[in-house]
């Protein structure tokens, strides 16, 4: 369940951020159709920390559990910082901003889904 | 990179710089508690560190965002603490490694987080440097 989440998130993300790289490169800024990318990329995170949640209070086990959240949170802060960068830099530097967002979300998942199989 | 350089350091590309600092801090900070919360006494030193790094890191975040008047000062004195802090830091881990049984921020230069905390000093020092003029407003640069 967790497994298939952190792909899904990261297969996304990269997509995201192949996305945004390829506007940064053209010289041009964040549409809005980029974020609501990203608002589906939050959603399935916010599912994520729920099945965690569920998951660890049904028995599941990890050594860190405090570090696993602290990722959890963590990550649910980076892309709407990039959403909220993108409505005032109108520049390519949003498309920057938002593929390092996705890329930092992405690999964020590797290091979740290392500290879940811990 | 044909476009000139913008006015304020937390515009254009400077926003890049802010955003990254911005995901430093949140790394610092979380990555600082979270050690002190479970294990604080396996390395005291390190962990003190690691949160030290993440305050630093959010100051210079909100300073760089600013960056007009007073900030910009801030800015600088945060960002010099920060090329200070991995380069001796950095230089400690691996002369006496002994003392940081576990990863900071600011370990082996940044290693753990692609040297990311070595260039963006630099970069934000650069970035201050090259936007100065606006320090004053109306000033001839």
């Amino acid at each position: 369940m967790i497994g298939v989440l952190t792909w899904l998130v990261g297969a996304l993300c990269l997509a995201l951020a192949g996305w945004a790289a390829w506007r940064a490169v053209r010289d041009q800024p964040v549409v809005l159709h980029q974020l609501f990318g990203a608002g589906v990329i939050e959603a399935v995170l916010v599912v994520q920390v729920v099945a965690v949640a569920v998951l660890l209070a049904s028995g599941e086990g990890v050594s860190d559990a405090v570090t696993l959240w602290g990722y959890l949170v963590s990550v649910l802060f980076v892309l709407p910082a990039a959403a909220a960068a993108s409505f005032v830099e109108r520049t390519r530097w949003s498309s920057v901003i938002l593929a390092l967002a996705a890329l930092t979300t992405g690999f964020l998942q590797y290091r979740i889904l290392v500290l879940w199989l811990a | 990179m044909t476009a000139p350089s913008p006015r304020r350091a937390s515009e254009g590309f400077g926003r890049v710089v802010v955003f990254v600092y911005g995901l430093l801090a949140l790394a610092a900070t979380a990555r600082a508690l979270s050690q002190i919360a479970t294990r604080f006494d396996s390395a005291p030193l390190a962990y003190s560190l690691s949160l030290f790094s993440g305050l630093v890191y959010i100051v210079a975040t909100v300073a760089l965002a600013r960056s007009s008047g007073r900030w910009r000062t801030v800015a600088w004195v945060a960002i010099s603490i920060e090329l200070v802090g991995v380069l001796v830091v950095g230089a400690l881990s691996l002369a006496a490694p002994q003392d940081f049984p576990d990863e900071t921020v600011w370990s082996q230069f940044g290693a753990g987080y692609g040297y990311v905390p070595l260039v963006l000093p630099v970069v934000g020092l650069v970035l201050l440097w090259r936007t100065r003029g606006d320090r004053v407003p109306g000033s001839t640069h």
